[in-house]
C-alpha cells in the first residue's frame, strides 16, 4: 500500500429515486476510493447514475446504504446545515447551468461561499479569483449581462475561491460551444493542477474524460469499467 | 372569438385547476362579500316590508303630535276600518329610591288590532291593565324592573298615579312601528293614564290612529291612502302605510349596506391583484405550449384569445361561487341569528343583485387580466429555442390596452351607478385609485431604493435586496396587498376609535349631564328654583319647544319633495321646533340675518345651512309646518351651522317669536355642571328628585344615551369588521399567491446557496430581511393613508376634530407586519427542506 490521502471513498452506495412503483434503483452497490490530488472522469450513457454519484459525494443526494467519505469525514453522518458547511469549506461544485444567483454580480456570486464561510476579505479573495478566470472586467456584471463562457467562468471561480480540496463538475461544458467548452476544460485543469485539488468530472465526452487520471464507466448503476 | 380558439381553450381547460385556487378564491371573495351584504340588505329591508301588517300592528296609521283626532278625522279614519286609538309619550317611571325615562303607549280597548303583546305571566291585557283595589295595571320591559329594582307586583308613580307592575312585558311585535324608543317601554289603560296627568296640550304627545281595513289587498290600502291623505296631512296628521314601516330604519340600512358594499368592493380589487399575479403564472406556465401552436401556425390574436376564453371561463366559475355564498348569507343569518335580530328577516334570492353581483366579478377579472393576457399576442416563437428571451416582456398592444380601459371604465361606471350615494362612491373609488397609484410608487421607490444603495457585505442582507428588485419580485405584489389591507384597517379603527371618544371621553367639558324633557311653561320657575337648590353650582338653560312637521316645501307636498340623502329625514315626520328673539347658543348665521327682537311681521324661520342645502332651499323660499293642528308658512330668513357637538340645545328649523305667540309651549332644559365634574351617584339622586318633584317632566341622562350610541357604533363596527374581514382575508391570499409564485425562484436561489455552504438559519435570515424591508414601507404607507383616509371620513362626514390616534393605528400596522413575515417564513418554510439534487441537475 501506498501512503497516498484519500480524497474520496465511496462503499457499497446504494441510491433509489422515486417512489412505489416508479421507484428505480440508481446506484447499485457503487466502490470507489481517489486520492488527493487525482482528476477523475465519470463517464457512461444517460441514466446511468454518474449525476447522482457527483451528487451523492456532494452530499446533496441521500445515500439508501453504503458509506461516502470526503476529507475523512462520513458525510452521510451529517445534517443537512453541517453538510452545507462541510461543503463550503471543502467542496466546489460546477454545473451544466451555471447555476449563479441571478440579482448579485459576478464578485458577488465569487465572494458568497467566502463570506458564508466567514473569510476575512472575501471580496479581495474573490477579485483574485475572477482575475484568474480571465474577467476581471466583468466584476460588477451580473449574470445576465455575461456569455454562456464567462458565466461558466465566473462559476468556477465561485467552486475554487474557498480553496476547496475537491472539485466537482457536472457536464460543465454541456451548455457551451466548442471553442467556450475547450477554453473553460483548459481553465479547469489548469487551476486543478496548480491548486493540486482532486477534481471529479461528470461527462459525455471521452475525448475530456481522457485527460484526467482516471475514467471510471458506469451503467445501470454500476461501475461497469475502469481506466487509467 | 373562433371555433378552434374556443376548442383549444376548453381543450387546455381539461387540465384541471392547478395553480388557479388563489384566482378562483380572489373572485368568489370579493363576489361573496358584495352580494352577501347587498342580499342581506335586501332581506332585512323585505322583512320589514312583508311583516309591515304585524310591524305596524295595522294596515295604516295616521297620527299626529299634541291634539288627538277631533269628531270628524276620526269618523273619516273610522269610515275605513277597524281602528285602535293608541297614545305615546315620554314619562318618567319612580318609587322612592330611583326614577327611570320610560316609553308609555296607552292603548284603549280595541288594542290590539293584531298579533297580541306577550306578557310573563302570560295573563290577558284587559286582567293586567284592570282595576284592582283602585290601582290600576302596567305591563313593562325587563329593562324597567331592572333599572328601578323592583318586581312584578310591586307598585311605581307615573305622573301623578300609582300604578301596579303585573307583568313582564316580553315580545311588543308592533313596536319599531311605534318608532324610536328612548327608554323601557310600559303599557296602560286610557283610565290609568288618565289618573297620571300627563295628557296637557303643550305635553310632546303622539296620538296614533291605527286603521286596519277590511279588504286588505294593497290597491285598495293605496286608494284609502289617496283618499285620507289629503285631509288628513292638511290637519298635521303623518301617515305611514304597512308597507313603509319605518322609512328612516329602511334608509339606514340601505345606506350602511352601501358603505359595506364599498369594502366589499375593495376586497374584490384587491383580490383583482390576486387575478393579475395568478394570470402572470398562468402565462409563464404556458408560454412554451403558446410558442408552440405560434410555431404551428396560430396567429397572435387565437393564442390571445385562447388565453382569454380559459382566464374567462375560469372567473365565471369564481364568480358563480361568490353569487352561492353571497345569496346563501341571508339564509345562513335567518336560520342562525334570527333571534338577534331586532325585526324580521326575509330571505330571497334576488336576481338583480346577483347579477350585479356577477358583473362585478367578471368585469374586475377581465380588467386585472387582460392587460397581462395582451402579452401573449406578441409572444414570440424563438423561446423554444432560446430559453432566456422568455422573461422579456412583450409590449402589450395598443387594443389590449384600449379593451382594457373599456372594461374598467366598464366596472366603475356601474359601480357608481348602482351606487344610492354616488359622490361618496366616487371619492372612495377616486380615493381607492390614488391608494393604487401610489403604492405601486411606493414599491417602485423600495425597489429603486434596494438597486442603487451601497450592497451591503453580509449574503444575506443582499441576497434579501437582490429579491427586492429582481424580476418577477413579490414587493409590488406585497405592497399593493398589504397597503391596502393596512389602509383599510387603520382607517376603521382610527374612524371607530374618534367616534367612540366623540360620544364618550372627547365630549366638550361643559356638555349638559341631563336634557329635560315636558317642563310646563307655568313650572319653569319652580324647575329653575329647585335646580338651584338642588344642584347650586350646575346651570340651567331652557328654550321652548314644540312638535311640528313640515308639509310643505315651496309649495310642493313634503312627500313629493326631491331631498339630498342627508336631508329627507327632515320631511320624515315631526320634529323638535322652537322660536327665538335671537340667535341660538352654538350657532352661527351663514346667509341672511337674524329677526329684530320686537319682530311682529309675518312668520319667519332659520334653517341649519346643511339640511337648507338638501332641500334646495335659499333664503326667501317659503315653507309650511303644522304645529299643533295649524299650518304655519313661513319665509326662510337666515341659515345657521349648527355645532350639534356641543350638545347644548339647537333645532334645525328656529320660527321668529311671534309666530307662537299665545300657543301653549312645554319646555326642553339642559343642565350642565359648571365645574365640569362628574358625580354618578349626584346624577342618580337628581333623577330621583326630579322625577317626584316634577312628575310630568322626563330627564334624559345624556351619559345613558351616548352610552347607546356608543353600543351602536361598536355594533356597527362589528359589521364594518366582519366585511373589512373578508377584504383582509382578500389580502393574505394575495400575499400567499406572490409567495407561493416566488417559491420556484426561492428554492433555486436556496439550493445553490445550500451548495455553497449556506445553513437554513441564513437562508430564513435572507427571506425574513426581505419581508420586513417590504412590509414595514407597505405597512408604514398603510398607516400614514389610512390616518388620512380616517381624518378625511371624520372632518368632511362628520364635521368634527380629528384626534390622531397613536396606538391602535400603529399597531396594526405593527401586526401586519408580523404577519406579512410570518406568512412569507410559512410560506418559503418549504424552500429551506427542499433537496437541492433534484434542481441541481441539468435539464
Amino acid at each position: 500500500m501506498t501512503n497516498e490521502v484519500k480524497a474520496v471513498e465511496v462503499k457499497a452506495l446504494h441510491i433509489e429515486l422515486g417512489r412505489d412503483a416508479s421507484r428505480v434503483h440508481v446506484l447499485n452497490g457503487i466502490d470507489l476510493s481517489i486520492t488527493q490530488g487525482e482528476a477523475v472522469g465519470l463517464v457512461g450513457p444517460s441514466g446511468s447514475g454518474k449525476s447522482t454519484l457527483l451528487m451523492a459525494m456532494a452530499g446533496l443526494e441521500q445515500a439508501g446504504s453504503g458509506h461516502i467519505i470526503i476529507a475523512g469525514q462520513n458525510i452521510e453522518a451529517m445534517s443537512e446545515d453541517e453538510l452545507a458547511r462541510f461543503r463550503g469549506r471543502h467542496i466546489g461544485i460546477v454545473f451544466q447551468s451555471f447555476h449563479l444567483i441571478e440579482t448579485m454580480t459576478a464578485l458577488e456570486n465569487v465572494a458568497v461561499p467566502l463570506e458564508l464561510a466567514g473569510h476575512s476579505d472575501p471580496y479581495t479573495r474573490a477579485k483574485h479569483e475572477l482575475e484568474a478566470v480571465g474577467l476581471k472586467d466583468r466584476l460588477s456584471h451580473h449574470p445576465s449581462e455575461l456569455s454562456g463562457g464567462e458565466q461558466q467562468r465566473v462559476a468556477i471561480a465561485r467552486a475554487l475561491a474557498p480553496d476547496p480540496t475537491l472539485l466537482l463538475a457536472d457536464e460543465p461544458t454541456g451548455n457551451l460551444d466548442e471553442a467556450n467548452g475547450a477554453t473553460i476544460v483548459d481553465l479547469l485543469f489548469n487551476l486543478r493542477q496548480e491548486r493540486n485539488m482532486t477534481l471529479i468530472l461528470v461527462t459525455h465526452d471521452l475525448r475530456l474524460a481522457a485527460r484526467c487520471d482516471r475514467t471510471i464507466h458506469l451503467n445501470s448503476g454500476k461501475i461497469i469499467a475502469k481506466d487509467r | 372569438m373562433t371555433a378552434a380558439s374556443i376548442k383549444f381553450a376548453f381543450r387546455n381547460l381539461r387540465q384541471g385547476l392547478s395553480g388557479f385556487r388563489i384566482f378562483l378564491a380572489c373572485i368568489a371573495l370579493g363576489v361573496t362579500a358584495i352580494v352577501g351584504v347587498d342580499s342581506l340588505a335586501r332581506a332585512l329591508t323585505d322583512g320589514l316590508a312583508s311583516e309591515g301588517r304585524t310591524l305596524l300592528g295595522a294596515d295604516l296609521v295616521v297620527s299626529r303630535m299634541h291634539r288627538p283626532a277631533d269628531a270628524s278625522e276620526r269618523a273619516l279614519i273610522n269610515s275605513k276600518g277597524r281602528t285602535t286609538e293608541i297614545i305615546s309619550l315620554r314619562g318618567m317611571a319612580r318609587t322612592t329610591k330611583a326614577a327611570a325615562l320610560v316609553d308609555l303607549k296607552v292603548v284603549d280597548q280595541t288594542y290590539p288590532l293584531l298579533a297580541p303583546p306577550v306578557f310573563d305571566p302570560a295573563l290577558s291585557l284587559a286582567s293586567i291593565m284592570d282595576e284592582k283595589d283602585g290601582i290600576f295595571g302596567v305591563a313593562a320591559d325587563a329593562a324597567l324592573f331592572a333599572r328601578l329594582g323592583v318586581k312584578t307586583g310591586d307598585r311605581i308613580a307615573l305622573g301623578d298615579a300609582t300604578v301596579e307592575l303585573r307583568a313582564v312585558l316580553v315580545n311588543e311585535p308592533d313596536r319599531i312601528g311605534a318608532g324610536l324608543t328612548l327608554g323601557p317601554r310600559v303599557i296602560m289603560s286610557r283610565a290609568a293614564f288618565a289618573k297620571t296627568g300627563l295628557l296637557k296640550p303643550e305635553s310632546l304627545i303622539r296620538f296614533s290612529y291605527r286603521l286596519l281595513l277590511d279588504d286588505p289587498r294593497d290597491d285598495r290600502l293605496a286608494e284609502i291612502d289617496v283618499a285620507l291623505t289629503p285631509a288628513l296631512s292638511e290637519a298635521g296628521f303623518e301617515l305611514r302605510g304597512r308597507k313603509n314601516v319605518s322609512p328612516q330604519l329602511t334608509r339606514n340600512i340601505e345606506r350602511f349596506s352601501q358603505y359595506l358594499g364599498l369594502i366589499g368592493l375593495t376586497a374584490l380589487i384587491i383580490g383583482g391583484l390576486g387575478v393579475a399575479n395568478a394570470v402572470i403564472a398562468y402565462l409563464d406556465r404556458r408560454r412554451k405550449t403558446m410558442a408552440i401552436f405560434k410555431a404551428i401556425g396560430a396567429s397572435g390574436s387565437m393564442i390571445f384569445q385562447i388565453a382569454f376564453l380559459e382566464i374567462m371561463v375560469l372567473a365565471a366559475l369564481g364568480t358563480g361561487i361568490g353569487l352561492v355564498l353571497g345569496a346563501s348569507l341571508p339564509y345562513l343569518v335567518s336560520l342562525l341569528a334570527s333571534n338577534l335580530l331586532p325585526f324580521p328577516i326575509a330571505p330571497h334570492l334576488y336576481p338583480d343583485r346577483l347579477a350585479l353581483g356577477a358583473l362585478y366579478g367578471i368585469l374586475t377579472a377581465a380588467t386585472f387580466a387582460l392587460p397581462i393576457l395582451g402579452r401573449a399576442h406578441d409572444l414570440p416563437v424563438a423561446i423554444l429555442f432560446r430559453d432566456d428571451l422568455a422573461n422579456d416582456q412583450a409590449k402589450v398592444k395598443r387594443r389590449y390596452q384600449v379593451m382594457t380601459a373599456i372594461v374598467g371604465l366598464a366596472l366603475v361606471g356601474i359601480v357608481i351607478l348602482a351606487a344610492r350615494e354616488k359622490l361618496i362612491t366616487v371619492f372612495v373609488l377616486l380615493g381607492m385609485a390614488a391608494a393604487f397609484f401610489l403604492l405601486r410608487g411606493v414599491a417602485f421607490l423600495i425597489m429603486r431604493w434596494a438597486r442603487q444603495v451601497p450592497r451591503p457585505h453580509r449574503t444575506e442582507l443582499r441576497l434579501a435586496m437582490g429579491n427586492i428588485y429582481r424580476r418577477g419580485t413579490i414587493t409590488p405584489a406585497l405592497t399593493l396587498a398589504l397597503g391596502l389591507g393596512v389602509t383599510l384597517l387603520v382607517a376603521i379603527s382610527a374612524t371607530q376609535n374618534n367616534l367612540v371618544q366623540l360620544v364618550s371621553s372627547g365630549l366638550p367639558d361643559k356638555a349638559p349631564s341631563f336634557f329635560f324633557v315636558d317642563i310646563p311653561a307655568r313650572d319653569l320657575p319652580a324647575f329653575d328654583e329647585f335646580m338651584k337648590l338642588k344642584q347650586p353650582e350646575t346651570r340651567v338653560s331652557h328654550v321652548p319647544m314644540v312638535r311640528g312637521r313640515i308639509t310643505e316645501v315651496k309649495s310642493v307636498r313634503a312627500e313629493a319633495v326631491i331631498a339630498e340623502e342627508n336631508a329627507r329625514w327632515v320631511l320624515d315626520g315631526d320634529r323638535g321646533i322652537t322660536f327665538s328673539s335671537t340667535v341660538p347658543e352654538g350657532s352661527r348665521i351663514v346667509s341672511g340675518e337674524w329677526w329684530s327682537e320686537t319682530y311682529d311681521g309675518p312668520p319667519l324661520v332659520s334653517l341649519e345651512a346643511d339640511i337648507a342645502k338638501g332641500l334646495n332651499l335659499a333664503i326667501g323660499d317659503m315653507i309650511t309646518v303644522n304645529i299643533l293642528g295649524r299650518s304655519i308658512q313661513a319665509k326662510i330668513a337666515n341659515l345657521r351651522r349648527v355645532d350639534w357637538q356641543s350638545l347644548g340645545i339647537n333645532f334645525v328649523l328656529v320660527f321668529s317669536p311671534n309666530t307662537f305667540k299665545g300657543a301653549p309651549v312645554s319646555y326642553l332644559a339642559t343642565l350642565t355642571d359648571e365645574s365640569g365634574s362628574q358625580n354618578l351617584e349626584r346624577e342618580a339622586q337628581l333623577l330621583v328628585d326630579t322625577a317626584q318633584a316634577f312628575p310630568a317632566v322626563s330627564a334624559i341622562r345624556v351619559r345613558e344615551a351616548l352610552e347607546s350610541v356608543r353600543t351602536m357604533i361598536d355594533q356597527l363596527a362589528v359589521a364594518i369588521r366582519g366585511v373589512a374581514g373578508i377584504t383582509i382575508l382578500a389580502s393574505i391570499l394575495v400575499l400567499s399567491g406572490a409567495v407561493g409564485a416566488s417559491q420556484r425562484r426561492r428554492i433555486r436561489d436556496a439550493v445553490i446557496l445550500k451548495t455553497l455552504g449556506a445553513s437554513r438559519f441564513r437562508l430564513l435570515t435572507a427571506f425574513l430581511a426581505e419581508f420586513a424591508m417590504i412590509s414595514l414601507a407597505a405597512s408604514f404607507f398603510g398607516l400614514i393613508a389610512g390616518l388620512l383616509a380616517a381624518w378625511a371620513i371624520v372632518a368632511f362626514a362628520f364635521r368634527t376634530a380629528f384626534t390622531w390616534p397613536i396606538g391602535d393605528p400603529l399597531a396594526t400596522a405593527a401586526l401586519a407586519v408580523v404577519f406579512a413575515i410570518g406568512l412569507g417564513l410559512i410560506g418559503t418554510w418549504r424552500v429551506l427542506d427542499e433537496k437541492p439534487a433534484r434542481h441541481l441537475r441539468a435539464p
